[in-house]
């Protein structure tokens, strides 16, 4: 079990699976046939992603997506949280606000497309909106039950030595509530990444992963398809590997759990 | 840098003028499951400007209600709490507060928790720094101000806590089982720091404890109270002058004195002593 704790022994083992489903794959393809198809041989996925990435293309699809998403996300994420601090600091915000916070939580986002479509019709604006509401959501919630359930331990002593109320806010209550405002962030992270690459999907046109999918479906190309797949896990990863690197070092003064 | 500097004002030498705390026909009622229970009744007293006065009795007499409303974090009760002449209506900085739990923030280091209580002093900004590095270093926490709480040990991280609350310099102090965490042999230690801190700093205290025989070896009178409702039950007067020897005899007579009383059942009035009284028979 201590070789795990090698990080080279620890990437080794996270490949393993990884490289057992591509030589299943190859095998698959091998078979010919209809088979061929759906699992495309990986000489042939290694052909156009070569093609896509000497056209240029790949690369800006990679770009489109990813500022698309992290617009997205910056902005849906800091509404959520601003909203989360003020439904949790005033309860009048959060009279006014809650119910019908948690009404439009209900409705799926993609159920939103054709309303959204009606309002700012199908370009970058209806993009962003969709990602941002991704990304809104689950901030809003874990900040608010952050800043709600702060503990009387901790605002007690703020309360002794004569904090204000933004004092309290900077001082004990954003802190306290950091774990789960950034437990909200990481889940904005898969969410307004999800949400990007399925707006693009669905509303095609332009650069950008999603749409390269749609375009590539439409001309039996299930190569690219696959390279854009497998472009998209790996930029999602990376996200999420980098945001949870950010994470570890913003509670570093919690006890290590392990 | 002689930390022993900061306390060496002529102030010190000098009887001190502030911190009388009075309190009088002080009640407070808690509600749990919709019915009052009284938890303090009737307390009367009065703390001279710079003495020590410790609080003895038994658990869920009210101790720490009682340290809670004198700090200000609690202003619903009935009778009057003043501060030399001062109604007491919420927290203020000329009152300080040591929790039974260190209640140090984990997210900021050590040096960060000591000086956040500063955030709202008088003192110069430039100052600060250095009053900061005296109190921890006087609690024998030099080269610790980098440390996270949870990278402290519960002994360090309650001395972090009585630095934070001196800090201030607050008028009076409330202890509330500050020692308690303590091993026998830091809690030793940690006494005669306090005791040498209160002989500087001349502040008021207000100690609850459990330990009687810390009660005695510190305070200038212990106050032993009962429960259900909390009351005061009787002063005891340490009558020695400070800093003292643990090993006076006075102390030890005195200790016992207050552990038998501590042992007594508590005189209801009304009812035969021998009486078993059923829970019952309380609720009414
Ligand atoms: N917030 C609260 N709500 C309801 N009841 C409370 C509350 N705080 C304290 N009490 C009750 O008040 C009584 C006194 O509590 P307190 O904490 O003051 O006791 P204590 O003397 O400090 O006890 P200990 O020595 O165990 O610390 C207890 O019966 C407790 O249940
Ligand atoms: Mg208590």
């Amino acid at each position: 079990m201590r070789a795990h704790r090698h990080p080279a022994a620890r990437v080794a083992l996270g490949l393993l699976i990884p490289i057992l489903l591509l030589a299943l794959w190859q095998a698959q393809a091998e078979v010919g046939g209809a088979r061929a198809l759906a699992f495309v041989p990986l000489a042939s996925i290694a052909a156009a992603f070569a093609e896509l990435a000497a056209s240029g293309q790949l690369l800006t699809d990679a770009v489109t997506t990813t500022s698309r998403a992290l617009t997205g996300l910056v902005l849906g994420a800091s509404a959520g949280v601003l909203l989360g601090i003020a439904m949790g600091l005033f309860r009048s915000v959060d009279r006014l606000i809650g119910p019908l916070y948690h009404a439009i939580r209900q409705v799926p986002l993609l159920g939103w497309l054709p309303l959204i479509g009606l309002w700012v019709g199908n370009g970058e604006a209806a993009k962003l909106l969709i990602v941002g509401l991704a990304a809104f959501y689950p901030t809003v919630l874990n900040t608010y039950e952050g800043i709600v359930h702060a503990e009387r331990r901790n605002t007690d002593v703020g309360a002794l030595f004569g904090f204000s109320r933004a004092q309290l806010l900077r001082h004990v209550l954003l802190p306290g509530a950091l774990p789960l405002i950034l437990t909200g962030l990481s889940q904005a992270i898969a969410f307004a990444w999800i949400a990007t690459i399925g707006t693009e999907l669905l509303l095609g046109a332009g650069a950008g992963l999603g749409a390269t999918m749609s375009l590539a479906q439409a001309q039996q190309r299930m190569d690219v398809i696959l390279v854009a797949i497998a472009i998209t896990g790996l930029i999602g990863f990376t996200l999420n590997t980098l945001f949870a690197r950010l994470r570890g070092h913003l509670l570093r003064w919690q006890p290590a759990i392990a | 840098m002689n930390v022993t500097t900061l306390f060496d004002t002529p102030a010190a030498a000098s009887p001190p003028i502030d911190g009388a705390l009075t309190i009088a026909g002080l009640s407070k009622d808690f509600t749990v499951g919709g019915r009052s229970l009284p938890v303090l009744d009737g307390i009367d007293l009065v703390v001279r400007p710079g003495e020590f006065v410790s609080i003895v009795g038994p658990s869920g007499c009210g101790k720490s209600t009682l340290l809670r409303l004198v700090a200000g974090l609690d202003t619903d009760f009935a009778g009057e709490i003043r501060l030399d002449g001062k109604r007491i209506t919420g927290t203020d900085l000329d009152r300080g507060l040591i929790f039974q739990d260190h209640r140090l923030f984990p997210w900021m280091t050590l040096e960060e928790n000591v000086g956040l209580a500063l955030l709202n002093s008088s003192i110069p900004k430039a100052q600060r720094a250095r009053i900061v590095a005296e109190h921890i270093a006087l609690l024998n926490l030099a080269g610790f101000e980098k440390a996270y709480p949870h990278q402290l040990s519960g002994g360090m991280a309650q001395r972090g806590a009585i630095a934070r609350a001196l800090v201030t310099e607050p008028k009076l102090l409330l202890l509330d089982e500050p020692l308690g965490a303590l091993d026998a042999l830091t809690r030793i230690h940690v006494q005669t720091e306090l005791q040498r801190i209160w002989l500087r700093q001349r502040s008021t205290m207000l100690m609850v404890t459990h330990d009687v025989e810390e009660a005695v070896y510190l305070s200038d009178r212990v106050i032993i109270m009962g429960a259900k409702p909390g009351r005061i039950r009787r002063i005891v007067d340490i009558d020695l002058p400070h800093p003292r020897e643990r090993s006076l005899p006075q102390l030890h007579r005195l200790r016992d004195e207050i552990l038998a009383e501590l042992i007594q059942p508590v005189p209801t009035p009304g009812e035969p002593e021998n009486l078993v009284r059923l829970p019952v028979r309380e609720a009414m």
